[in-house]
């Protein structure tokens, strides 16, 4: 290309304008590098888990399968109502918003007491996290997802509070575009960190 | 739109009050001055990461005796002045801990990559300023947490920079309790900083370009950055992970990495490696960036092979990922897995090969002048060609099983690592100085720094790779316990010497850097006659970086353009302009 | 260059040695090839009067060979440093030649277990032996060796064998050598495992037929004089 023809005047240019808003831009590279931190816990349990013999081992805790089952339901559910808030902001209403907003906030501390009720229950029944790799992979994958949760209902507390002061509209919610994503992963791995913790 | 997004003319704010320590300095949300924070934090930890290679390199030298100037040491990290086995294994953990996360990232990564990236594409600021604001007191509290383990009983952390369990996972094996736990948190601090850093950096670059600025009008600088900022958050991950679960180990009692808990080493291993030798690259390609944004102007004509140096970057730093377990070739994995990851580590050579020879290539029919910068890119080039090249005998599995933690292998990492962050630095340094503090630095200062700091840089590191090839093993309080080591003595003192004047010859960047300060000669706009954005603005720029939000017509490097009149053409100078075509 | 190097007494010492010496010389080449280019154009194209910069940018495919043909002369330079390694790795890591004797090395803060077993040729029987920094072998037999840790990883390393192997706690990992030349050569440890790494020097002394058949007797005066006098095991 020679260099007349790389000349090109601003009016023939498209001005760039950004096709995803930078909160969301931003939560999604942020959530590349959540992904491959769950990625390294992961890899650590299939490894410790591969090098025991029996597994769960015979003398810790049955973990509570069902109960926690009855949990991933909720969590699941609190992603659909999170969809329902950014549907209800997409088309305007931030009646909605604010209505899915806190049902969503509420699901995910109820997610939280049951998750640290299991925890209180292993743990009176015997299983701690130096009972060997079981019980240190079972607390720390459930504990690193529950802290990610927490931080959740704090980021899903505080859009709420902008949706309150009028501050999210049909055109302007980031925010809320950048929460929702965030909650999608939360709720999104649990099932997988579920089938591996409490189904193998 | 304007750069801004905000459809204002302007980004620069109308009222420029005078701003007080807490708003211009504490809470400032402006890139540049968080970028020049970052300088300074950087340079005053390369001072305490040059302080421990002082000591190391005494002992090393001539072992147990007093190390001149450190008597003031209490016991028991030091005895009057002779630094003992143990705070010995403390210092070489604190000088690769200290350079690489503390030094090396915020000096490339925080400060060039924070000033000039915004100014670069044409933006106002960073996508997220208060972000930008939180990642540099997060790392600074993480820098605080690290010095502060050399005053905790216990000490310093002392299982190396690579933290092998289970030395590292149980204080009764090292003897250092606290200060490792501060070691991690300091580490998870780090990476929380730049993870900040990272997402601030494509964001921006992505959503905030000026209009006419496409990907491919982007300088290389961005390019590198863009590419270190997505190596770092894809293999930082597990890297907390396992920080996570080694600080379990040493609180709770865990054991995810210790056998007699049911736990596995090379986990650790595996985790820190995955993470480690992106974690290189994300060093090594800002380094890069600045010697490729100094050639094109000073030796006025384009970057040979722009296009080249992008996918061999992108192709680099992809590669970066399959490499990691040429750390570990004797380290108990299953032997078969070697050749696979001896394979992929020597491929990585192909595309570095593609943007050296483009650097070089780039100086062929050049009309080049030599200042400071120049001098720095160009010796920082030329040094890290023997950096690459050692790379490849360490790659080789066969003969990493004799190489492996020897001194060949610290010689080969100073020669790649030295060359990008602390040449390139300084390259950046002189070069975009004038730019940061509306001034210029001396030129015969630069000149007697650049000269002592390479000459001396190759005196204390060549000779290593002798002792290397003679099997002189890393981190060893004490080499002349061993028959085959003695005759090294001589090298290890003439290295000594050498750093000492490594050290010395920093005095020059110093009263250099203070001096120009204040005192130094006023610069324009564009002293160096430069394409790329951050020369279309004052030095310093104002808050919100361009009074006029720029356009871009151009690419980064058209210099010398025939039938131009200048030989430069700004990227945001509109074609057919005066600058092109008319004649006096 | 060679003389750099610890001596070599070790069977496949030579072949990691000559892997060396193949990448030195390619590398070699290309360093000197590299700076020589990078210093003449530095000295021929510096600011002249009268004389512009050539605008070449580097994007015509003309001009992109002079990166891309050098880069596929590295990839199959690459591709021929691998062909020669490859087989001295699996020489030294994935082959266990048959026969000759067994010895087993816990590597521990601060010193090295050396383990014989004795005339009966197992391990964990009465007429094991521990010494301490102390390894003994005929020369030219096989030596397998078992390595563990007691502790934290330490790395066994003998350079004038050119063998050097991480060893681990919780796991065993084996290794070989054989020992060309009678003599005494040190043992080193290579993995920082506290504040004694530097001090875990031990001392692998190889003798010859006639001397190790001796050293087996000091040792277990009850053996027989069979002939070669070495405790059985593989």
């Amino acid at each position: 290309m020679s260099e007349p023809e790389r000349l090109r005047t601003a009016a023939m240019d498209t001005a760039l304008r950004p096709v995803i808003p930078n909160a969301v831009l931003g939560m999604l590279f942020f959530l590349g590098a959540e992904v491959m931190f769950f990625a390294g816990l992961i890899s650590a349990f299939l490894v410790l888990r591969a090098s025991v013999e029996t597994w769960p081992p015979v003398d810790q805790p049955r973990l509570p399968v069902v109960a926690a089952a009855v949990n991933t339901f909720v969590l699941l559910l609190s992603a659909e109502t999170m969809r329902r808030a950014r549907a209800a902001i997409g088309r305007g209403r931030p009646d909605g918003l604010r209505r899915w907003l806190a049902v969503t906030t509420v699901l995910a501390v109820t997610f939280l007491v049951v998750q640290g009720m299991q925890w209180i229950r292993l743990l009176r029944d015997g299983l701690g996290a130096t009972s060997g790799a079981y019980g240190a992979t079972f607390y720390t994958l459930t504990g690193a997802h529950a802290l990610h949760v927490l931080a959740g209902v704090g980021v899903l507390s505080a859009v709420l509070w902008q949706a309150l002061r009028g501050r999210c509209s049909g055109e302007h919610h980031a925010a809320v575009e950048a929460c929702g994503l965030y909650w999608f992963f939360v709720a999104g791995i649990w099932p997988l960190l579920y089938g591996l913790v409490y189904l193998s | 739109m304007s750069a801004t997004g905000k459809g204002e003319a302007s980004s620069v704010r109308e009222h420029a009050a005078p701003e007080g320590f807490w708003r211009g300095c504490v809470f400032s949300v402006d890139h540049k001055t968080i970028g020049k924070q970052y300088l300074s934090l950087s340079l005053f930890m390369m001072v305490v990461g040059g302080l421990t290679a002082y000591l190391i390199r005494w002992q090393l030298a001539w072992p147990e005796t007093a190390v001149p100037g450190m008597r003031w040491v209490p016991e028991p990290t030091m005895f009057e002045g002779v630094v003992p086995p143990e705070f010995y294994n403390a210092l070489v953990t604190m000088h690769g801990t200290i350079m690489l996360f503390f030094v090396a990232m915020p000096f490339l990564l925080g400060a060039f990559g924070n000033f000039l990236i915004p100014l670069m594409v044409g933006a106002a600021d960073m996508a997220f300023p208060r972000v930008n604001r939180l990642s540099f007191w997060t790392l600074f509290t993480a820098s605080s947490l690290l010095l502060a383990s050399f005053f905790v009983p216990g000490g310093a952390p002392a299982a190396g920079w690579t933290g092998y369990a289970p030395l590292s996972a149980d204080a009764q094996y090292s003897g250092v309790d606290w200060g490792m736990n501060l070691w991690l948190l300091a580490l998870a601090l780090e990476f929380a900083s730049f993870v900040m850093g990272g997402v601030n950096i494509l964001t921006t670059a992505i959503n905030m370009r000026a209009p006419g600025m496409t990907f491919f009008r982007l300088p290389l600088l961005v390019w590198m950055h863009l590419t270190a900022a997505v190596l770092f958050l894809l293999s930082v991950g597990p890297l907390v992970a396992g920080a996570v679960m080694l600080l379990l180990d040493r609180t709770i009692g865990t054991g995810f990495f210790v056998p007699a808990r049911g736990g596995d080493p090379l986990l650790w291993q595996h985790l820190f490696w995955f993470f480690g030798h992106p974690e290189v690259y994300v060093i090594l390609l800002p380094g890069f960036g600045i010697i490729l944004e100094i050639l094109p102007v000073f030796a006025r004509k384009p970057i040979f092979g722009y296009r080249a140096i992008v996918y061999s970057t992108i192709a680099a730093g992809a590669l970066s990922f399959i490499v990691w377990a040429h750390h570990m070739f004797v380290s108990g994995i299953d032997a078969r897995l070697a050749m696979p990851f001896s394979v992929t580590t020597i491929l990585i050579s192909v595309p570095f090969v593609i943007m050296i020879l483009a650097m070089i290539a780039t100086l062929r029919g050049g009309a080049a002048s030599y200042p400071t910068p120049m001098l720095f890119a160009v010796g920082a080039l030329a040094t890290f060609i023997l950096g690459g090249v050692t790379g490849i005998f360490l790659g080789s599995a066969a003969v990493d099983i004799f190489l492996h933690d020897t001194y060949f292998v610290v010689a080969h990492f100073h020669y790649t690592l030295f060359p990008s962050v602390f040449l390139g630095g300084l390259a950046g340094l002189y070069y975009w100085f004038p730019k940061m503090f509306g001034r210029m630095m001396n030129e015969t200062l630069g000149k007697i720094h650049f000269w002592i700091t390479i000459v001396a840089f190759n005196c204390v590191f060549l000779p290593l790779f002798a002792a290397g090839m003679r099997g002189h093993m890393r981190r060893i309080y004490d080499p002349y316990q061993y028959e085959f080591l003695k005759p090294l003595q001589p090298i290890h003192a003439f290295a000594t010497v050498a750093a000492i004047v490594l050290f010395l010859g920093q005095v020059p960047l110093i009263a250099n850097f203070f001096w120009s300060l204040f005192a130094g000669r006023r610069a324009g706009e564009n002293p160096w006659r430069a394409n790329t954005l951050e020369w279309a603005t004052s030095s310093p720029p104002p808050h919100g970086n361009f009074v006029e939000a720029p356009v871009v017509h151009r690419d980064p490097y058209e210099y010398s353009v025939p039938g131009a009149v200048e030989d430069w053409l700004p990227q945001h100078v509109p074609a057919g302009g005066t600058q092109e075509t008319r004649r006096e | 260059m060679q003389k750099w190097f610890p001596e070599n007494v070790s069977t496949f010492g030579g072949d990691i040695d000559s892997v060396f010496t193949l990448i030195y010389y390619i590398v070699g080449f290309w360093f000197l090839l590299t700076e020589g280019v990078l210093l003449y154009f530095v000295l021929r194209y510096r600011k002249r009067a009268g004389q512009p910069a050539k605008y070449v940018r580097g994007d015509r495919w003309s001009e992109l060979a002079w990166l891309l043909v050098p880069a596929a002369i590295v990839l199959a330079l690459d591709v021929g440093i691998e062909a020669a390694g490859g087989p001295v790795w699996a020489r030294v890591k994935e082959q266990s030649p048959a026969g000759g004797v067994e010895v087993w090395v816990t590597g521990k803060q601060f010193n090295w277990d050396i383990t014989y077993p004795g005339p009966d040729g197992h391990f964990e029987t009465a007429d094991d032996l521990t010494l301490l920094n102390e390894m003994h072998v005929p020369v030219g037999q096989n030596v397998h060796l078992v390595l563990r840790s007691k502790d934290v990883i330490h790395s066994f390393f003998l350079p004038h064998l050119r063998l050097k192997q991480d060893v681990l706690p919780g796991r065993s990992v084996t290794a070989w050598f054989n020992a060309t030349k009678p003599g005494q050569y040190e043992i080193a440890c290579a993995e920082l495992c506290g504040f004694g790494h530097y001090n875990m020097r031990g001392v692998l002394t190889v003798h010859t037929t006639e001397d190790y058949g001796r050293w087996v007797q000091e040792h277990w005066p009850a053996t027989t004089e069979a002939s070669g006098a070495t405790p059985a095991g593989s």
